[in-house]
């Protein structure tokens, strides 16, 4: 796999994105809460003009208590005309990937594994390679 | 007309360049079917337009090559070689004709006698080559750039190009926060403002792109109008206006199907038989009035006709019948709540389920659609006389008129086509009753249901019934709610965002804003929320209450002016500090610094209301204000009504020029804060103080002739019960002087001088008053 990863760290664990699947990396501002909204969304949030939503991929993914690192930025993706902005520990670098996407076997855990595509070789470590899409709408999917 | 001639010439030259191909196809293989069904389309489709256009030529051409066409496709005939040069010339001298009437120039002469003959079945095959020439005789030379060029563009398109350019508007509107935040450095201003009016006029246009005239729309109804009338046994006569009016493409095509239906429903349930109105003393003919204009960000249909108009106690016995109103209940409903059941789900006023119409598809559906597009209907009628439906619809989609509202730390949008009314608890109209878990509201007579906003939405903390604000809310239904809410911010409007899925199956919000301020908010889904808690059902009743024993006492009506402001917003003035409204040239119009001025019958003084001399008219309205020692104008782009002020003044807390809000005919008017406006301008103001003469006021020629002479001279006249001081006094004759006065100025009634009085004018002596008079206020001054 030769396509290029942000790495950041997800409920303290590292969670790489295919640099394609990222629109763009902001610094989250002030995240306007939304009533009722199931907990995985954080709220939303004005970029530039228009409105995003805030999907706290932590919470998704299982992390309990506040952020552990002061960092503000937040990948944003695309997915079905939506833009989203996701809530991780931290934003950590650019890497390749090193060989192929390997499965990922049971032991990840019912949450990873509704989310993830699969497991990756980096520089940096090992990473799961996230699925957006079933990241956006995972936990809907997982109850359902 | 010019448009629809526009875009005749257009489909009609696309539809040439894409049967090009086929044409070169057909001639190669006469026998192809699939070509020949696309060429015949083609031909059929020119006659029909030319029909409508009145092009007999154009049509005599296409109907011969449709005929010909079709015994072919019939298999009576066979595709001859003579046959198809035939049909190839008759589209060649189409595509002449249509670059000829696109630019204006009379249509090619002659030689179409040849081109019909030619198709006849047994007409003499001439060869092709003599066709041939004929087509080419007939100029078929480029006329590439005359005329007004146009071009077909798919909708999605422009619907990018306008998300495009409405974030840029957005962007803009946050930049120029920033830039006031900071303070901005007048080297930026400059290129700021070029950019800002560059971008307006950039949005304008691609507003127009979108737009279409309503002549689109109107263009069919009259042919409606006669096949239904005909089938009806009618006679009626359509009247349209406002043709030019330009709307939304797409809300053109959402007002096409309430349009026809309203139109189907005057002819069929309004317009009386010929006899009937003969009967009545009307014209046997019926007379049904389309018209359209624009105000504001809205337009209004109006489609009006002349017929037997709505019978409100017939109207109360079918609500009755159809179990949709009890007796008593129906007793007791006003005109305008009785018109409103026409509007009642699965309501039809017809005796006889005619074909056209009454076929349970009633006014309900139309309401729904109009409401669905953010728009909104009324009715009114009178008896005998005639029927009026109003149509309302915002100009374009995307944006929708709305207020803010906060509950909580929440900054929510309500869109205005529901709101119908906005009152605060402390207001004395207004009682709030507990029962059950649930709020009820008594309002002008009215019983209504209440949600608690703050629960709605699961906050922590209920809403204070006691400080609440209430926003009366109207479904499609008719079923009226209010919603309590901590505070009402602002008027906006929003530029609505679709919702992601996980905001949607919440099922409270129909999609995501930006404010002004760059802040995000999510407007409320009315309908999805009155659903949720059982307030929108079919057959929901108002509740009728009493009347109030004793009517509280009246206190003495306000009026206010209402105009447009440059801001674009509705805005209104309390009649009081208004002295005068002047039409100013922009010419006296001058920008010093951050303020305007404007020389208004000789005297400067501050404009407020405006940022920058308008560009695009030559004169503005200015409302003269005067709090009695200060004067200052307030530039207005149209005046729109006076009106009642009413008792309820929703105070907003998001502009501070404002004083509050009002509802002006269902519109949301903000009323601008005169005591700020002075208090902000009023310190600029020339002092214009006028001197003060006293006059006795009994004495009538003091009053009918002194009085006006004063004013005219520049005095402010007063009476002598007035307690002012008094810069002069005139006094008549031997009587007193009054109350104290800084000169005094006798009067005698007679010509000749009096040794009582030497200082005394004659009266009539108009020179030796006003310099006396002058001479008063000079030493005053």
């Amino acid at each position: 796999m030769d396509d290029l990863l942000l790495l950041t760290r997800i409920a303290g664990r590292p969670a790489a994105f295919r640099a394609v699947d990222v629109r763009s990396i902001i610094e989250l501002g002030t995240i306007t809460p939304v009533p009722r909204a199931p907990d995985f969304v954080a709220g939303i949030t004005a970029l530039r003009s228009r409105a995003l939503t805030v999907i706290d991929a932590r919470r998704i993914l299982g992390a309990r208590g506040g952020r552990d690192s002061a960092d503000d930025r937040s990948p944003v993706v695309d997915i079905a005309g939506h833009s989203y902005a996701l809530l991780v520990d931290k934003v950590a670098d650019v890497v390749a990937g090193v060989g192929a996407l390997s499965p990922v076997g049971p032991t990840l855990g019912p949450r990873w594994s509704a989310c993830a595509q699969g497991m990756i070789e980096t520089a940096a470590g090992p990473a799961i390679v996230m699925d957006v899409p079933a990241l956006i709408t995972g936990p809907q999917k997982a109850a359902a | 007309m010019d448009d629809l001639l526009a875009d005749f010439v257009a489909e009609t030259r696309e539809m040439l360049q894409a049967i090009e191909g086929e044409i070169v196809a057909w001639e190669a293989d006469p026998a192809d079917r699939e070509r020949l069904d696309a060429i015949f389309r083609f031909v059929h489709t020119v006659k029909g337009n030319c029909g409508f256009f009145d092009f007999p030529r154009l049509e005599k051409l296409s109907h011969a090559a449709e005929s010909a066409l079709s015994e072919v496709r019939a298999g009576q005939r066979k595709a001859s070689s003579g046959l198809v040069s035939g049909v190839l010339a008759v589209i060649d001298r189409i595509g002449d004709m249509v670059e000829a009437i696109d630019a204006g120039e009379p249509l090619p002469e002659g030689g179409d006698e040849l081109l019909v003959a030619a198709l006849e079945p047994n007409g003499e095959e001439p060869d092709s080559e003599a066709l041939r020439s004929e087509g080419e005789t007939g100029q078929r030379t480029a006329r590439a750039a005359s005329g007004t060029r146009s071009i077909r563009l798919p909708v999605e398109l422009l619907d990018r190009m306008m998300v495009g350019v409405s974030d840029m508007v957005l962007a803009r509107n946050e930049l120029a926060r920033r830039l006031r935040e900071q303070g901005a450095d007048p080297a930026l201003e400059a290129p700021f403002e070029r950019l800002s009016s560059i971008l307006d006029s950039v949005r304008e246009g691609a507003t127009r792109m979108r737009m279409q005239r309503l002549e689109h729309l109107f263009g069919t109804l009259p042919r409606m109008v006669r096949d239904l009338s005909a089938e009806l046994g009618k006679q009626v006569m359509i009247d349209l206006d406002g043709g030019d009016v330009e709307l939304d493409r797409e809300m053109i095509e959402s007002v096409r199907d309430p349009l026809t239906h309203i139109l189907r429903n005057a002819i069929d349930h309004g317009i009386e038989p010929p006899s009937e109105r003969i009967a009545a003393g009307k014209r046997e003919i019926g007379t049904i009035t389309v018209s359209a204009r624009r105000t504001g960000n809205r337009i209004v249909v109006a489609v009006s006709d002349d017929g037997r108009g709505i019978a409100l106690d017939r109207l109360r016995e079918k609500a009755v019948a159809a179990g949709i109103l009890g007796q008593a209940e129906a007793a007791a409903l006003g005109e305008e709540a009785t018109l409103d059941l026409i509007f009642a789900p699965g309501f039809s006023t017809a005796d006889a389920v005619s074909q056209v119409s009454g076929r349970g598809v009633g006014m309900d559906v139309v309401r729904a659609n109009i409401e669905r597009i953010g728009g909104s209907v009324t009715v009114s009628s009178k008896a005998g006389q005639g029927t009026i439906v109003y149509l309302y619809v915002p100009l374009t989609l995307s944006i929708v008129e709305g207020l803010t509202v906060r509950v909580g730390e929440h900054t929510l949008g309500l869109p205005r086509s529901y709101i119908v009314e906005i009152a605060r608890s402390v207001s004395r109209a207004i009682s709030v009753d507990r029962l059950g878990d649930g709020i009820f509201l008594t309002f002008r007579d009215q019983r209504v249901p209440c949600l608690d906003l703050a629960e709605v939405l699961d906050l922590d903390a209920p809403v204070d019934l006691e400080r609440a604000t209430f926003v009366f809310l109207r479904l499609v239904s008719g079923d009226l709610f209010a919603l309590a809410v901590d505070r009402v911010l602002d008027n906006e409007d929003f530029v609505l965002k679709p919702l992601p899925p996980a905001l949607e199956e919440i099922g409270l919000f129909g999609g995501t804003a930006l404010l002004d301020d760059g802040q995000p908010i999510l407007k409320l889904d009315v309908p999805a929320l009155a659903e949720r808690h059982g307030l929108a059902g079919p057959g929901r009743v108002r509740a009728k209450v009493e009347e109030p024993a004793q009517a509280p006492i009246q206190a003495q009506a306000q009026h206010i002016v209402v105009f447009e402001g440059f801001d674009g917003r509705r805005l209104g003035l309390r009649m009081q500090p208004i002295r005068h409204i002047h039409t100013v040239p922009v010419s006296a119009i001058e920008r010093t610094g951050s303020a305007m001025l404007a020389n208004v019958d000789g005297a400067i003084l501050p404009l407020t209301g405006i940022d920058a001399v308008p560009q695009e008219r030559e004169t503005i309205i200015a409302l003269r204000l005067s709090d009695g020692e200060a004067e200052l104008l307030h530039a207005a782009r149209a005046i729109v009504d006076t009106v009642e002020l009413g008792e309820d003044v929703v105070p907003l807390d998001g502009d501070d020029a404002l004083e509050g809000s009002v509802l002006v005919e269902g519109r949301i008017v903000g009323l601008v804060d005169t005591h700020r406006l002075f208090a902000r301008h009023g310190r600029r103001a020339v002092t214009t103080r006028r001197p003060t003469c006293r006059i006795p006021a009994g004495d009538a020629w003091a009053t009918g002739f002194l009085a006006p002479l004063l004013q005219g001279a520049g005095y402010d006249v007063l009476g002598d019960g007035d307690p002012r001081p008094a810069d002069v006094a005139v006094v008549l004759d031997e009587s007193a002087p009054g109350a104290a006065a800084g000169r005094i100025l006798r009067l005698r009634s007679r010509p000749e001088p009096s040794n009582d009085a030497p200082d005394s004018i004659y009266r009539y002596d108009r020179d030796g008053l006003l310099s006396a008079l002058a001479g008063t206020h000079a030493k005053g001054a």
